[in-house]
């Protein structure tokens, strides 16, 4: 007898990973956080760290207004100029 | 068998129905109960009843942008034990669960570990042999279990929610194996629940909730109708202390005997739903006698706060057996970041 697979079986859209940077220096860093109080004092820490260690130029810290759901489409244009982006659940 | 052909799934040989036991459970593809193997004949019989083509897609979850194909929700509908007659309320519940105001990966894959109440209303409960009485939140009938279930195995086989993948729940509840129920028109003068949210009088509708597991009340000591429902609005306010200070749509289950109180003073559905709005309230300074004073401020204790945005973001529901003063408290998984949503079987009453 035969059974069917009950999976999704597709393939998810295929994607890619992007080029990683040489250096953080003059870049600008999205720091997107789900919204929960755990994520703070690590971002703090982080946005220290981009600024006075690894000379970012600009950080862009940004949270979802609701950690259950994606990211609001304001939130992912605004993030769109970064070079690179972190994001935090502070679970 | 020739029908088979326009099936899409992976087809995989055993040698008889206990070694498809086997298998599936080997695969990972069962709740740990036994399952029905599902076979070519079995899925098209049931995709035949809901007149649904294999590759016809019942909804879209948003997130994953992952789909759910009638072939897939069939084979998952075989497995947990669906008879085709059940198949179409299954597919309407996927389609109300696929909303986005339902908020379906967030609801599922949360810690806060909820699960898909299921409400039935209409003629399809009676055609079906739900039972909306006696245990109905429990091993009631054969429709409710075998439709609550199916839609569990969908969620863990087509969108992947599985426990050890994106199932992250903390702690879960029994819900979680199947939370289907009918609800009680025959035994009420209530409007049904589907009504109130839209549905048209005699149509098959189903509602489905993201929520907790149920709380249960009881009050056999009064007919008065709002000490009746101050029982009610206590369990909501506990609710809101123990768990989520968030309104949202909480849903009520109503019993015979309870029911017979309110009834017979004429209070409706509305009714009800004006009182634990007003009643079901709480000050956020509450928090510091359960524990959870850190979280309340020399601000912003007395900001109060309602567990119902509005009266009818309750869900009264009419159901349970003829003797008991027992209701049960179902409460939202988190506020109103999900919403709940009625729609058709097999008809869109909304287009």
């Amino acid at each position: 007898m035969y059974v069917l697979d009950p999976t999704a079986e597709a393939d998810p859209q295929p994607v890619s990973r992007a080029p990683r940077l040489d250096s953080l220096h003059h870049r600008t860093i999205g720091l997107l956080s789900n919204g929960k109080a755990a994520v703070a004092p690590l971002f703090d820490h982080l946005e220290s760290l981009l600024r006075h260690e690894w000379k970012a130029n600009e950080v862009l810290r940004v949270t979802k207004g609701n950690y259950s759901a994606p990211a609001e489409p304001d939130l992912i244009r605004e993030l769109a100029r970064c070079h690179l982006i972190f994001t935090g659940v502070g679970d | 068998m020739v029908l088979s052909t326009r099936l899409l799934s992976t087809r995989h040989e055993v040698e008889d129905e206990q070694a498809a036991q086997d298998f599936l459970h080997r695969k990972g593809w069962t709740d740990g109960l036994p399952v029905i193997p599902p076979t070519p004949e079995r899925v098209l019989s049931c995709l035949d009843e809901a007149v649904l083509a294999p590759n016809q897609v019942i909804g879209i979850e948003p997130v994953r942008a992952r789909p759910i194909t009638a072939e897939k929700a069939a084979v998952n509908a075989v497995l947990a034990g669906c008879q085709p007659a059940h198949f179409p309320v299954v597919a309407a519940i996927l389609e109300a669960m696929c909303r986005p105001e339902f908020l379906l990966h967030g609801a599922t894959s949360s810690t806060g570990g909820c699960a898909v109440l299921i409400v039935v209303n209409g003629p399809v409960r009676l055609k079906l042999g739900m039972e909306p009485t006696f245990n109905v939140l429990g091993n009631s009938d054969r429709a409710s279990v075998v439709i609550g279930r199916a839609v569990r195995l969908v969620l863990s086989n087509v969108l992947d929610l599985r426990p050890d993948r994106l199932d992250r729940a903390t702690l879960g509840h029994p819900g979680k194996f199947g939370y289907c129920m009918a609800e009680d028109e025959e035994g009420s003068d209530w409007t049904p629940l589907a009504q109130l949210r839209g549905a048209p009088a005699g149509v098959s509708a189903v509602t489905v909730l993201a929520a907790g597991a149920p709380r249960q009340i009881m009050n056999e000591w009064t007919a008065v109708p709002e000490e009746i429902l101050e029982t009610f609005a206590a369990e909501m306010r506990a609710n809101m202390l123990h768990y989520s200070i968030w309104g949202g749509n909480y849903a009520i289950i109503v019993p015979k005997q309870l029911r017979d109180r309110l009834q017979e003073v004429g209070w409706s559905k509305q009714d009800v739903q004006q009182f634990l709005f007003e009643r079901a309230r709480v000050r956020k300074r509450d928090w510091t006698r359960v524990g959870k004073g850190a979280l309340v401020t020399v601000t912003n204790g007395d900001e109060e706060h309602g567990a119902l945005p509005s009266p009818t973001d309750l869900l009264v529901i009419a159901a349970g057996g003829p003797a008991g003063g027992f209701g049960a408290v179902i409460p939202p998984w988190f506020g109103h970041k999900s919403r709940a949503v009625t729609t058709g079987v097999g008809v869109c009453f909304a287009c």
